[in-house]
């Protein structure tokens, strides 16, 4: 729970890579369909809602009967928080736009919001999901203004 | 629910503390930092490692690769402990472990309990978290409880009014109590201003370079046991935990929660009312404070002020040691440097300290009582994991 110390200019490292997402049995639904452009959700049937991020039992109900749904990506900025010390594999992108989005299907999803400044990002605006491939294997979600 | 005060009899006590100095990548490994704490246990409670049957720590992140940390860890100190606890839960770790240390006690599992938190991250990292952070957090760019707690921050000026100025106070509160610790992290020993926070950089925006701690390595711990046993033995100044309540994975299952409002909403109120009491009767408030807002949030949400309330409180009371509600009187982790996930010790020692009448420079003048909170692990989308309250009394 720290802030990472300041970056010093003498002896830098090289800049790590961006992380990229190593599937698991549990989550290879939600990858392949990213790499098809699109954002899967899991559905409980039982309880009629969604939940994000993915688990392979309900929050519900406790049971594993869960199905994986395209959705349309949609919805609104509900914080976001401005980053000025770049992450791993995020050097030369600050000042970039990190937002807690609350998608149309009652669930929250963090994500980077991209084709907006700054000084525009605003708790309430209307977002659409975008993909950025970081791999041949990965397409990684972000977000954009929904105009 | 919980709702049998298994502290009121005031039947186990704390009789002895100890902490080290807070420092930066000193080269030292979590076990060696446990030994000072140790040594300095055994020297002030004229006790040897033989005397002690009962152990609890917290994970720590610089040893938390090794699945065995603490078993390894008694037998460095050469312990031969007949309750062993280790406890996971971050930065709630240390008065979750006085909690569960009292339990053995009363259940006569053991009879001396040597609580040790220590950590050591500023020189050795070796937490890799899984679950959701590999595929849904770091590729995000979030950068961690930073980001996190800039999420809550933005959040939270979307529905009341925060002004800076009375997180800023607080930051000078706690900067003055770690001018007069001298187990400080050196650098941090001056004083700042309010200007000062205001103007320091930001990091995730609206979150500034202080309103945050700064990983450190360090450790600290107590001895418990039951009271009756504590007089026979001769210890005369004892503090009392009275009340305790935790909750982990506040609303778990609300998909869209609102993420001003943590375990604390629960676990505050619920740590009074098992002691009878109401926050105003609180002598001095030791919170965990990872973050300012942390801070405000739970003075909102234990009942020391009205929801949305916090940060004009913190601007119109005097936070110091003879003020209205003396908050972190040896700086906090904020002021003093965050020892890793022996964090939460940190709060506690100072409450305890203050409670024997040890705290010199910064004595909260006769405190009848205090508050220590913990937090434990970030969320994915919220605000922290674990909330605990311990109400402490002499």
């Amino acid at each position: 729970m720290s802030t990472p110390a300041p970056k010093q200019a003498a002896n830098k490292p090289t800049p790590k890579p961006r992380p990229i997402p190593k599937p698991t049995a549990g989550t290879k639904y939600f990858w392949d369909a990213a790499k098809r452009g699109k954002l899967a959700l899991q559905y409980d049937p039982d309880n009629k809602s969604y939940q994000f991020w993915p688990r392979t039992i309900s929050v519900k109900t406790g049971k594993r009967n869960l199905e994986w749904r395209d959705t349309s990506g949609k919805g609104h900025v509900y914080s976001f928080t401005v980053t000025h010390v770049p992450a791993t594999g995020f050097d030369g992108k600050t000042p970039y736009i990190v937002g807690l989005i609350e998608l149309d299907e009652k669930v929250r999803i963090i994500g980077n919001v991209l084709n907006c400044k700054p000084e525009d990002v605003k708790v309430g605006m209307r977002v659409k999901v975008m993909f950025e491939k970081l791999s041949d294997d990965i397409s990684y979600f972000a977000f954009e203004p929904d105009k | 629910m919980a709702k049998k005060n298994f502290l009121e009899k005031k039947d186990v006590c704390i009789v002895s503390y100890a902490e080290t100095k807070i420092d930066r990548t000193t080269g030292k490994t979590a076990y060696e930092l446990a030994a000072e704490v140790a040594e300095e246990l055994f020297t002030k409670t004229k006790m040897k490692p033989a005397d002690i049957d009962g152990v609890g720590f917290s994970v720590p992140i610089s040893e938390c690769s090794n699945p065995f940390w603490s078993n390894y860890a008694t037998d460095y100190l050469g312990i031969s402990p007949r309750w062993l606890q280790t406890s996971d839960l971050g930065g709630a770790s240390c008065i979750g472990n006085v909690a569960r240390g009292a339990m053995a006690l009363q259940n006569d599992i053991c009879e001396t309990v040597m609580l040790i938190g220590a950590d050591a991250p500023s020189t050795k990292w070796s937490a890799n978290y899984g679950a959701y952070r590999n595929e849904f957090w770091e590729p995000t760019g979030i950068n961690g409880p930073p980001g996190a707690f800039g999420l809550l921050y933005q959040r939270y000026m979307a529905q009341h009014d925060l002004d800076f100025r009375g997180l800023g106070a607080l930051a000078v509160a706690q900067r003055n109590g770690a001018v007069l610790n001298d187990l400080a992290y050196e650098k941090f020993r001056q004083k700042i201003t309010i200007e000062d926070y205001l103007n320091s950089r930001q990091v995730s925006s609206p979150l500034r370079l202080l309103d945050s701690v700064m990983f450190c390595d360090g450790g600290n711990g107590v001895i418990m046991m039951k009271t009756e046993r504590a007089k026979k033995l001769g210890f005369k100044n004892l503090v009392y935990p009275i009340s305790y309540s935790e909750m982990t994975n506040f609303k778990c299952a609300d998909q869209t929660p609102d993420i001003t409002e943590s375990a604390h909403s629960v676990s505050g109120p619920d740590a009074l009312q098992l002691a009878g009491m109401k926050a105003s009767d609180i002598s001095m408030f030791h919170p965990y404070d990872d973050f300012l807002i942390a801070v405000m949030l739970k003075l909102e949400q234990i009942g020391f002020c009205k929801r949305g309330e916090g940060s004009q409180f913190l601007r119109d009371t005097d936070l110091s040691p003879t003020g209205a509600l003396p908050i972190n009187t040896g700086g906090g982790q904020i002021g003093a440097g965050q020892p890793g996930l022996a964090g939460g010790g940190l709060n506690l020692v100072e409450c305890v300290r203050q409670l024997m009448g040890e705290a010199k420079g910064r004595q909260v003048p006769n405190p009848k009582n205090g508050m220590v909170t913990g937090i434990g692990v970030i969320p994915y989308g919220r605000n922290w994991g674990t909330g605990n309250v311990m109400i402490l009394s002499k």
